[in-house]
C-alpha cells in the first residue's frame, strides 16, 4: 500500500439528467447497471486511485439536486480542488448550461481549481442517436477556459476512469512533509482542525449521545 | 379528516432481512441515486419555510426518516435568522429590517461600513467576510455534536478549538483558570481557595446525586451556595458563573447554573484541553448549509428565492410567491421571520437580544491561545462603567476562522438586557475591549499627549476622561480602525436562559386546541422559535426533537442512521467497552459516562 494519501474534493456540476451522478456511480462502483450500494458516508462518495507512487482519494460531492432551483450553497464550492462540468452531447441546451457552470466556478471556487468538461452519453451516438454538440466546439471552450476535456459514456464506462486519472495527474500532489500549496489558494491540510470522530479517549462513534 | 397517524419509521422501512439481521445498512440516498424531476413536487409530507438552524436540522431529520420534504427560503442564501452573510448581504439585510420586513423578529438595525470594504477599489472585498446573525459556539460534549457526527454532516465542516475564556474584572481581562493543573499552579490563588475550588468542581460533576448540598439552595441564586457552602471568593464565583457557566446575571438559580457549569467541565478534554469548538467559515450559517445538504442527499427538495404566500389547513394547499402550489399531507413548519403576509398566528417573540457586531482592523492574537483564532470575553454584572446588571458576552474570531481576512477580527457582542439600556452596556463593553487592545498593543505610549476615543462610526474622537484613570498619561500611536459596526435588536420567544417550551409549539397546532383565525394566511402553520441569545447551540436539538415528534408522532427514530464509512475500521464491542473503562480514573471526564450534557434538556 502507498504510504501517503492525498484527498481531493471534487464537485459535480451540470444540467439535470445529463448523467452527473451516473458518471460518479460508474467510477466509484465500476458497475453501472447493477444497483450496487456505494461505499459512502452519505457526505460524499469516495474512491481511491493510484497515480504513480501516489494514492489519491477523491471526495466526490454530488449536487444532490440542489442545483435544480439555483439553490447550491457556498459550502458546495468551498475548497473544491476539482470540478466536473457535465453536459449531454445530444442536448445543445445542456452545453449552454455547461458554459454557465464554468463561469460560476471561476467566480465562486478557489483559483487553482482543476475543471474537466465532460460530454456524456457517447453510447447514444454509437447506437444511432444524433450528436448535437460538436466535439470541436467543446474542445474550443476547453482551450479558451483552460479545462480538461473528455467525452464519456457512463453507461458503457467508456472514458470514465480517464476523467478522474486526468484530474488526479493535473492536481499538484502534496509530498509528505510539504506545506500546503498556498500559491494555488488551495488548503490541503489544516493543523488547527479538530476531528470530531477522534476524541482524546478514542473514537466517538456514538459515545456521549443519549439519543 | 386530519390524520396524526405516523408514517413507518426509517427502521421499519428497511427491507426485512436487513432489519432482522441487525446489520447496519447505508440508507438510500434518494437525492443522489434517484432521477430528480425538473419541477417542484406536487405533493409533499412536510413543507419547511426558512433555512435557519432549527429548520435545517429538522429537514435532515425528517428526510432521513423517510418523509418527503420541500424546504424553501425567501432569500437567495441559506441560513435565514442564523445566516452567515457577506458585507453586501448585511447591507441588504439591514435595509430589510429597517423597512419592517422582519417586524416582530428584528428592529433597530444600525450599520456603519468603512470605505475600505468595497468590491471595486476597497482594500477588502465584501465576500472576504462571513458575519453571523446569531453566532454560536459548540460544546465538545453536546447533543448537537453527536448528531453532527452521526449524520456525517461534520464531514462537510471544519471545527476549531476555543480555549480562552476571559473574565473582565477591575478594568482587566483575567484569563480563565479552568484546569486542575492551572488551579494548582496559579500563584495568585491562596491555598485555601484552591482547595475550595477543587471541592466545588468535584461536587458539580455529579451534583444531582448530592441533594443534601444543593437542595437548600434550589430556589436561590447559585452565588449563595458558592459563598456559604464552598466559601469561594467573588473572583471565583464570577469565573464559575459567568465564564464557565456563561450565566446571564446574578439571579441565576442554583440547578440551572450548576448544569451550565458542568456543561463546560464535562466538555473539557473530550477532544483536547478545551471545552468549546466553533465551525470555520461561519457558525450556524455553515451548519445550516450542511444539514440542508444532508437533507437533500436524503431526498429533500430545495428552493431558494421562494416565499410562502398562504396555507389552507382544510385543503392542505400551500401557495407560493411564484404562483406554484403544493399539497402538504402532514405539516407546514415556518420560521417567524418568513411568515406569509397577513399571518396572524406568529407567536409573540417577547424577549430581546441586543447585538453589536464589529469588524476591527486588528488581529487580536493576544486574546487567543497559541495556535487558535478565537476567544470569549465575559463582562460580569457590575463590571462595566454603565453599571450593567446583565452580562455582556463577546465572542471574538480571528482570521484563522476564515470569516475575515488576515489582520482583522470580528467581535460579536450580545446581552440579554431588555430595553434601551442594553445599547449602553454594549457600548461600554466595546469601549473596555478597545481600551484593553490599545494598552496591550502600544509599546511606547509616553510620548504622545492626546487621548483617543472612537465614535460610533469608527471615527476618532479625543476624549481624555472616558479612557479611565489608568490611561491618563498614555496615548496610543496605533488606532483601532473599525471596518464595520452593526447594532440590532433581535426578538425571540425563548426566555433568556434555557429551555425550549414544548407548549410553545402548540399555539397554532390545529391538532391541539388551536383555532382558525378567519382571513389569516397561516392557520395551521407550526412556527419555530427565533434563535435565542444563548451563545451555545444548546437549545437547537431540543427544539428540533419537539417539532419532529409533533410531525412524526414519536422521536424514537430521530436521526436513527448508520452510515458506514470505508475508512472507519469498525471497533468491536469489547474494545469499545474497554476504552470506556480505561478512562474511569480520569476525574475531569466523569461527565463522559452520563447522558449528553446540554442546557436545553427537558422531559417530554
Amino acid at each position: 500500500m502507498n504510504s501517503s494519501v492525498t484527498s481531493i474534493k471534487l464537485v459535480l456540476l451540470g444540467e439535470a439528467a445529463v448523467g452527473k451522478s451516473s458518471i460518479v456511480l460508474r467510477f466509484v462502483s465500476n458497475d453501472f447497471s447493477e444497483n450496487k450500494e456505494p461505499t459512502i458516508g452519505a457526505a460524499f462518495l469516495t474512491q481511491r486511485v493510484n497515480i504513480g507512487e501516489q494514492t489519491v482519494k477523491f471526495e466526490i460531492w454530488d449536487t444532490a439536486g440542489q442545483e435544480r432551483f439555483a439553490s447550491l450553497a457556498p459550502m458546495y464550492y468551498r475548497n473544491a480542488q476539482a470540478a466536473l462540468v457535465v453536459y449531454d452531447i445530444t442536448k445543445p441546451q445542456s452545453f449552454i448550461k455547461a458554459r454557465h457552470w464554468v463561469k460560476e466556478l471561476h467566480e465562486q471556487a478557489s483559483k487553482g481549481i482543476v475543471i474537466a468538461l465532460v460530454g456524456n452519453k457517447l453510447d447514444m451516438i454509437e447506437n444511432g442517436g444524433e450528436r448535437k454538440v460538436a466535439k470541436e466546439e467543446a474542445e474550443k471552450l476547453a482551450e479558451e477556459e483552460g479545462l480538461l476535456f473528455f467525452e464519456t459514456s457512463a453507461k458503457s464506462g467508456e472514458n470514465v476512469n480517464e476523467v478522474f486519472l486526468g484530474i488526479g495527474e493535473k492536481i499538484p500532489i502534496k509530498k509528505p512533509g510539504e506545506q500546503a500549496n498556498e500559491q494555488s489558494g488551495l488548503r490541503i491540510t489544516d493543523d488547527q482542525r479538530v476531528d470530531l470522530t477522534n476524541s482524546v479517549n478514542g473514537p466517538v462513534r456514538s459515545a456521549g449521545c443519549n439519543c | 379528516m386530519y390524520t396524526t397517524e405516523r408514517r413507518p419509521s426509517m427502521a421499519e422501512r428497511r427491507p426485512t432481512i436487513v432489519a432482522m439481521s441487525a446489520q447496519s445498512v447505508v440508507p438510500h440516498l434518494a437525492g443522489i441515486e434517484d432521477p430528480l424531476p425538473d419541477t417542484t413536487p406536487e405533493k409533499v409530507d412536510v413543507l419547511i419555510v426558512g433555512t435557519g438552524m432549527v429548520e435545517s436540522v429538522l429537514a435532515a431529520a425528517l428526510s432521513w426518516q423517510g418523509s418527503s420534504v420541500l424546504h424553501i427560503d425567501r432569500n437567495d442564501h441559506y441560513g435565514d435568522s442564523s445566516a452567515t452573510l457577506t458585507v453586501d448581504q448585511i447591507k441588504k439585510w439591514v435595509n430589510s429590517v429597517n423597512q419592517g420586513l422582519f417586524s416582530g423578529c428584528y428592529d433597530n438595525a444600525k450599520l456603519y461600513v468603512s470605505t475600505s470594504i468595497g468590491n471595486h477599489n476597497g482594500k477588502y472585498a465584501s465576500r472576504d467576510f462571513g458575519i453571523d446573525l446569531a453566532p454560536k459556539v459548540l460544546f465538545a460534549k453536546s447533543d448537537l455534536l453527536s448528531i453532527l457526527v452521526r449524520s456525517r454532516v461534520h464531514q462537510y465542516l471544519e471545527f476549531q478549538s476555543l480555549s480562552n475564556f476571559h473574565t473582565f474584572e477591575n478594568d482587566n481581562f483575567e484569563k480563565l483558570t479552568n484546569t486542575k493543573q492551572e488551579i494548582f499552579t496559579d500563584q495568585k490563588l491562596p491555598l485555601m481557595t484552591k482547595r475550595n475550588l477543587m471541592k466545588f468542581i468535584k461536587f458539580v460533576l455529579n451534583w444531582e446525586e448530592q441533594p443534601e448540598v444543593w437542595k437548600p439552595y434550589a430556589d436561590t441564586p447559585l452565588c449563595d451556595l458558592l459563598v456559604e457552602k464552598f466559601r469561594l471568593e467573588k473572583a471565583q464565583v464570577f469565573e464559575l458563573m459567568f465564564s464557565i457557566g456563561l450565566c446571564y446575571n446574578m439571579q441565576t438559580k442554583t440547578p440551572e447554573a450548576l448544569q451550565r457549569i458542568r456543561r463546560y467541565l464535562s466538555s473539557f478534554d473530550v477532544y483536547g484541553p478545551f471545552s468549546v469548538l466553533y465551525s470555520k467559515y461561519g457558525g450556524p450559517g455553515e451548519l445550516s448549509q450542511g444539514f440542508c445538504r444532508s437533507a437533500a442527499v436524503g431526498g429533500a427538495t430545495y428552493k431558494l428565492n421562494e416565499t410562502l404566500t398562504s396555507y389552507d389547513p382544510n385543503t392542505k394547499m400551500a401557495l407560493f410567491g411564484d404562483g406554484s402550489q403544493v399539497y402538504v399531507t402532514e405539516k407546514v413548519v415556518a420560521s417567524p421571520s418568513q411568515a406569509p403576509k397577513d399571518s396572524r398566528n406568529i407567536p409573540n417573540q417577547k424577549y430581546e437580544v441586543h447585538r453589536l457586531t464589529c469588524v476591527v482592523e486588528k488581529s487580536c492574537e493576544q486574546w487567543f491561545s497559541e495556535g487558535e483564532s478565537a476567544a470569549v470575553i465575559v463582562f460580569p454584572p457590575g463590571s462595566l462603567k454603565s453599571g450593567n446588571v446583565e452580562v455582556v458576552q463577546a465572542f471574538i474570531l480571528g482570521s484563522g476562522s476564515e470569516i475575515c481576512p488576515g489582520g482583522t477580527s470580528v467581535w460579536y457582542l450580545s446581552t440579554m438586557q431588555q430595553g434601551s439600556r442594553a445599547e449602553m452596556d454594549l457600548d461600554a463593553a466595546l469601549e473596555a475591549m478597545e481600551a484593553s487592545l490599545i494598552r496591550e498593543s502600544s509599546t511606547d505610549l509616553e510620548h504622545d499627549d492626546s487621548l483617543v476615543q472612537f465614535g460610533p462610526n469608527g471615527e476618532t474622537l479625543i476624549n481624555s476622561v472616558r479612557l479611565g484613570q489608568s490611561f491618563k498619561q498614555y496615548v496610543p500611536r496605533e488606532r483601532i480602525q473599525f471596518l464595520l459596526k452593526l447594532y440590532y435588536t433581535q426578538y425571540t420567544s425563548t426566555p433568556p436562559f434555557n429551555v425550549v417550551d414544548p407548549s410553545f409549539f402548540d399555539i397554532n397546532n390545529i391538532d391541539g386546541n388551536g383555532k382558525l383565525i378567519p382571513g389569516a394566511s397561516d392557520n395551521g402553520v407550526l412556527y419555530t422559535a427565533m434563535p435565542s441569545g444563548e451563545i451555545s447551540y444548546d437549545e437547537v436539538v431540543t427544539a428540533v426533537r419537539v417539532l419532529y415528534e409533533k410531525i412524526v408522532g414519536s422521536d424514537d427514530d430521530f436521526f436513527d442512521l448508520d452510515f458506514e464509512d470505508e475508512d472507519e475500521a469498525p471497533m468491536n464491542k469489547a474494545d469499545y467497552e474497554n476504552a470506556i473503562e480505561d478512562d474511569e480514573d480520569v476525574d475531569m471526564n466523569v461527565g463522559r459516562h452520563e447522558s449528553a450534557e446540554f442546557v436545553g434538556e427537558m422531559e417530554i
